[in-house]
């Protein structure tokens, strides 16, 4: 069974108040959650790591949440935090394929949409989204990212640049 | 409460592990942010009275229109600037954090007119007299912001910045308004040129300074 948002939002104030089982309830939740919301915009074999990322900085900025707002969307600001830190970290992944059976958010579908990493990506131009693809999630190096996109090597470098330094610019952006 | 992860823990492990460490906390609220930022504008406002004194006409509640004006925009932007530092310090997609340019536009008009009228006027405009007091209101103003500057960094640090460039970049833009906002109970130049050009200065030094000084200090 997968929890929504009101009860997300009250595991979430009972484990402010120190209560343990509410926050073992919540954290198991979010995982699931979490590893759905990457979905495809993270190699497989960076997921785990993204995953517990985010779920530890839940846990060092459990203070931040204002119980008088949504769960979900305090969540997704600190998954795209922690997301495209990881982008900017990783400079070649091992992994080529993507996981196809990795499905998105499928409940709430309203703000499951307003808060997904695919919203956030539609805000770059078609250009920097594809080479952030090509090198940062699929793991191509600069020249075979350049051979399968047509774009210039250093084109495909800028267009990296550029994107990752307008999605930090926008994490919170809906 | 400061954990690492090993990377080659399973999540569920982890997930233990951070169940364990679990202590109730308190959350942040936008009041506390906002009245330790205006407590900072208090003991700022007090230290100008006590350090270099307020100027005789306000004193006698006697003030000019220039001095009402700008003091009033930088005020705006001040509180403008730290309510947005305030409100990144909680996170949330569908946040918007963009109210302070409208503030920091009606700001810039300062500096503006004062070019205009500065090269109007020419060299009597920048005398040594008028540059050593500017000179003397840009030090005093970027040291009066420091308070300021330490109570929205540690703020931010509680909090969970998601833009830390911006966010360090607002901080100084907070301080420095709130400073000079302050100074100007002490500096007696209602001159526009002077407004616009120095004080000015404090804030645009000040957010130079909180923008690369500040997102080292809060990054997560």
């Amino acid at each position: 069974m997968k929890a929504d948002e009101p009860s997300l939002a009250r595991l979430m104030a009972m484990a402010q108040a120190g209560d343990k089982h509410a926050y073992a309830v919540l954290l198991g939740e979010c995982q699931q959650w979490l590893r759905s919301y990457f979905g495809r915009r993270v190699a497989p074999g960076h997921l785990d790591d993204l995953v517990q990322d985010t779920l530890l900085a839940l846990h060092q900025k459990l203070a931040t949440w204002d119980s008088s707002r949504a769960f979900l969307p305090w969540l997704a600001a600190i998954a795209r935090y922690r997301w495209v830190d990881q982008l900017r970290r990783i400079y070649r992944t091992q992994a080529a394929d993507l996981d196809e059976d990795l499905a998105g958010p499928d409940e709430e579908p309203a703000i499951a949409a307003r808060i997904s990493l695919e919203r956030l990506l539609a805000q770059l131009p078609v250009a920097q989204v594809k080479a952030i693809e090509l090198v940062r999630i699929e793991g191509l190096s600069i020249a075979e990212a350049s051979q399968a996109c047509g774009q210039s090597e250093s084109l495909i470098k800028v267009n990296i640049h550029r994107g990752l330094r307008k999605l930090a610019a926008m994490i919170e952006k809906a | 409460m400061t954990m690492l992860r090993d990377t080659s823990e399973p999540t569920g492990a982890l997930i233990a592990r951070l169940v364990d460490d679990l202590q109730p906390v308190r959350p942040l609220r936008f009041s506390s942010g906002l009245g330790l930022a205006l407590a900072g504008l208090g003991v700022t406002l007090a230290t100008v009275a006590m350090i270099f004194g307020i100027r005789a006409d306000a004193l006698a509640g006697q003030f000019d229109p220039v001095f009402l004006l700008a003091a009033g925009l930088f005020l705006t932007l001040g509180l403008a600037s730290a309510v947005t530092v305030i409100v990144m310090s909680q996170p949330r997609v569908g946040s918007d954090h963009s109210g302070w340019v409208w503030a920091a536009i009606t700001t810039a008009l300062l500096p503006a007119a004062a070019t205009i009228v500065g090269v109007r006027q020419g060299a009597p405009a920048f005398s040594a007299a008028a540059m050593d007091h500017g000179a003397e209101c840009l030090f005093a103003g970027i040291a009066l912001a420091l308070l300021t500057f330490a109570v929205l960094t540690g703020w931010l640090r509680r909090g969970a910045p998601t833009s830390p460039e911006r966010a360090g970049l607002l901080t100084g833009l907070a301080a420095g308004s709130f400073a000079i906002f302050a100074y100007s109970f002490h500096c007696s130049y209602d001159d526009i040129v002077h407004i616009g050009l120095w004080h000015g200065s404090v804030v645009v030094v000040c957010a130079i300074i909180g923008r690369l000084a500040v997102p080292p200090l809060v990054r997560w």
